[in-house]
């Protein structure tokens, strides 16, 4: 139960990470001027008629709360079910800071409301992501992969600390480029031309090492003969790869082709010299947004990489000194099995 | 020259806000209708919206990243752009229909907002709603108007009214509150900056001598002729942008307003040691201006005949390109308008060729 209702907030809240992606680009974080409510209404009680046929920011506003808050019930849920059917602890405990996260996600975007704050704006941004990624972690441990071995005499996988480590340098990088992705996309005025020039040359450098990190794992787990650990790193190599393409479409799209390349070299690319910027463009929005998306989706895969890769590293190390299974994972193995 | 700075910082507050809190120094310009007080206000400030999708703090919305806060064009995404986003301040404004020295007009400003400018960091907001359009037109010459005169004010706080000097007395120094009878250097100084703009805004629907095309624009003879006069000496577009257009001819030149804090002032654009204090500031590093290649690249201005006509004619303000002056009958000091559309229709061939 638990993990079928981990998978239901995994499946919510990168709609909602979209969503909020949509709210920030079309500048429309302070459509609704009041929080908790919508324009002195109820949040579930706004009419259904003005929100939807209202004005786009408003929609998008008031839809992300809504969204925000069916997770909000869901990570209630997912609490409740923790506390009846999931013997581990650490487990409960972890349902407990998904809930106290979404909570806190909810006051940090409602404080950026009554504010009017970008650096809260910034914030709301990073922790969104760190949420999801939450979700994954929870949706992961909760998972009938999560046992597989125990039930088996061998541990298949050749996963060593190398192995390990990388993936937690990957959900490092990861995570590392969401903020620095979040100070570029929420600049603000006043900033000095020479902080911001540095973070976008930082979140270029840190993109380019994830990519070849990406590369290295894709060659490093390809042969590990664990298809539950080559398929997550494949998708993160495809979305790592992705995701530099959205990174150059969301530069273009903002800033146009970096006339200090050259103008030879923009020349060079075609229709780069005559490309004309289209502020507020629908496809352009699609672009930037999904490239705050992806980032989303390559912390969650990453998280779900650095989660297997660690059980099976345990279990390595574990079964090749005792073949034995402990009264606790026992019973959790059965938990699992009877519940997910 | 501190007290100069502090002293002007408070005339400009009571003259004109604050960026965010802009205010129009109504009661210095009687029966002066440039910008719309509201416009301003819509267009300072936070970005939100409203219940009906009206958008508020348009400028920083749209603008701020790249022209900055006080349209001073360092914003945080300036230094990758080429050219730097414009600095309002200055007055100076590259595109547009009205004489080189002359302020654009408003609808120069909002033809340049729809189309953009392509091949460079500048949108086009046409899918904006035309009361944001305006809105931000407004607030555009606010912030100009704002930067020149508190420009002036300094230079004049310096060249002529003793700051910076030993003995400053305090009836000599500038002084403006909102309940107070300004200085007549203080009013002066706004109306001559205001008066520009109001004179650029009478213009509006003048309507100009390049507003019918000849015949025979763009034929083939047109073209041919148009590359004589581009390789000729009058004119002498080859020296510049390359035979044919093609470019690549350093002229290791800048544009005006880099030239403000260096060879204005006699300091080497490349001499960083004395340049830091101007980049302490928040001056940009100097870039040579490069002519542009006009074969088969994009013309920021457009490839309008019109708009080609006039900046052939009056050349592109704050920029080393000279104008060429219209003639009745060409004599080497300039060309006749007939040779200027040759010219035109030799630009917009080499431009859509390749």
């Amino acid at each position: 139960m638990v993990h079928r209702l981990s998978v239901l907030a995994v499946c919510m809240v990168w709609p909602l990470i979209w969503v909020g992606g949509l709210v920030t680009t079309y500048d429309a974080g302070m459509a609704v001027p009041d929080w908790p409510g919508t324009y002195g209404y109820n949040l579930f009680l706004y009419p259904l008629d003005t929100w939807v046929l209202g004005p786009f920011d408003l929609f998008i506003e008031h839809g992300h709360r809504l969204l925000g808050a069916f997770v909000g019930f869901v990570a209630i849920l997912i609490v409740i079910a923790s506390l009846r059917y999931e013997p581990r602890k650490w487990v409960r405990g972890l349902s407990f800071a998904l809930l106290l996260m979404v909570i806190c996600q909810g006051l940090l975007g409602g404080m950026r409301v009554v504010l009017s704050d970008r650096t809260l704006a910034m914030v709301h941004g990073c922790v969104g992501p760190a949420f999801f990624s939450l979700c994954v972690a929870v949706s992961v441990i909760t998972s009938r992969i999560w046992w597989r071995e125990l039930g088996d005499d061998t541990v298949v996988s050749d996963i060593r600390k190398r192995h390990l480590l990388l993936a937690v340098l990957i959900i490092s990088l990861s995570y590392t480029q969401i903020l620095l992705g979040a100070k570029v996309r929420h600049v603000l005025p006043d900033a000095l031309p020479a902080d911001f020039t540095l973070t976008v040359a930082q979140h270029i450098s840190v993109g380019i090492f994830l990519w070849v990190l990406s590369i290295f794992a894709f060659v490093g787990f390809r042969r590990c003969g664990d298809l539950t650990l080559f398929r997550p790193v494949y998708a993160l190599l495809l979305s790592v790869t992705l995701q530099m393409t959205l990174g150059i479409g969301t530069w273009v799209v903002n800033y146009g082709w970096p006339g200090i390349l050259g103008a030879d070299f923009i020349r060079s690319i075609p229709g780069a010299d005559e490309y004309l910027i289209q502020a507020k463009g629908f496809w352009d929005s699609i672009i930037v947004t999904a490239h705050v998306a992806v980032g989303s989706l390559i912390l969650a895969i990453s998280t779900m990489l650095a989660l297997r890769v660690s059980r099976t590293h345990y279990l390595s190390n574990h079964l090749s000194t005792s073949k034995s299974l402990t009264e606790s994972e026992n019973a959790a193995v059965s938990t699992s099995n009877a519940f997910s | 020259m501190r007290d100069a700075e502090s002293d002007v910082a408070d005339v400009m507050f009571a003259l004109f806000g604050t960026p965010s809190k802009p205010e129009w120094p109504t009661r210095l310009l009687p029966n002066t209708e440039l910008v719309n007080i509201e416009s301003l206000r819509r267009a300072a400030g936070n970005v939100s919206s409203e219940k009906d999708g009206t958008h508020l703090g348009l400028f920083r919305e749209h603008c701020v990243v790249c022209h900055g806060i006080s349209g001073h064009g360092g914003g945080p995404a300036s230094q990758f752009q080429v050219p730097y986003p414009r600095d309002f301040r200055a007055g100076v404004f590259k595109w547009k229909l009205t004489d080189r020295s002359e302020k654009p007009t408003r609808e120069d400003l909002r033809n340049l907002l729809v189309k953009g400018i392509p091949g460079t960091g500048m949108p086009s907001f046409s899918l904006l709603a035309s009361e944001d359009l305006d809105a931000l037109v407004d607030y555009v010459i606010y912030l100009a108007v704002r930067g020149e005169v508190e420009r002036r004010l300094l230079v004049l706080s310096v060249a002529e009214m003793g700051y910076g000097g030993d003995k400053l007395a305090p009836e000599g120094r500038f002084t403006y509150k909102s309940d107070e009878a300004p200085d007549q250097v203080i009013v002066d100084t706004v109306q001559r900056v205001v008066q520009q703009w109001v004179s650029s805004k009478d213009k509006e629907n003048q309507g100009d001598h390049t507003s019918s095309y000849p015949e025979g624009l763009d034929s083939d003879e047109a073209v041919e002729r148009g590359r004589k006069w581009f390789h000729g000496k009058t004119a002498n577009c080859v020296g510049c942008h390359g035979a044919d257009g093609d470019g690549g001819i350093e002229t290791l030149d800048y544009d005006d307003w880099t030239k403000e804090y260096t060879t204005k002032l006699g300091i080497s654009p490349e001499d960083q040691v004395a340049l830091q204090p101007f980049r302490d500031l928040g001056a940009h590093k100097p870039r040579p201006i490069l002519p542009r290649k006009l074969r088969g690249g994009t013309l920021r201005g457009g490839n309008d005949p019109t708009r080609l006509f006039h900046l052939i004619n009056q050349g592109i303000a704050g920029t080393p390109m000279p104008g060429v002056e219209v003639v009745e009958e060409g004599d080497g000091r300039g060309l006749t308008e007939d040779q200027i559309w040759d010219l035109v229709s030799f630009l917009r061939a080499i431009n859509s060729s390749d």
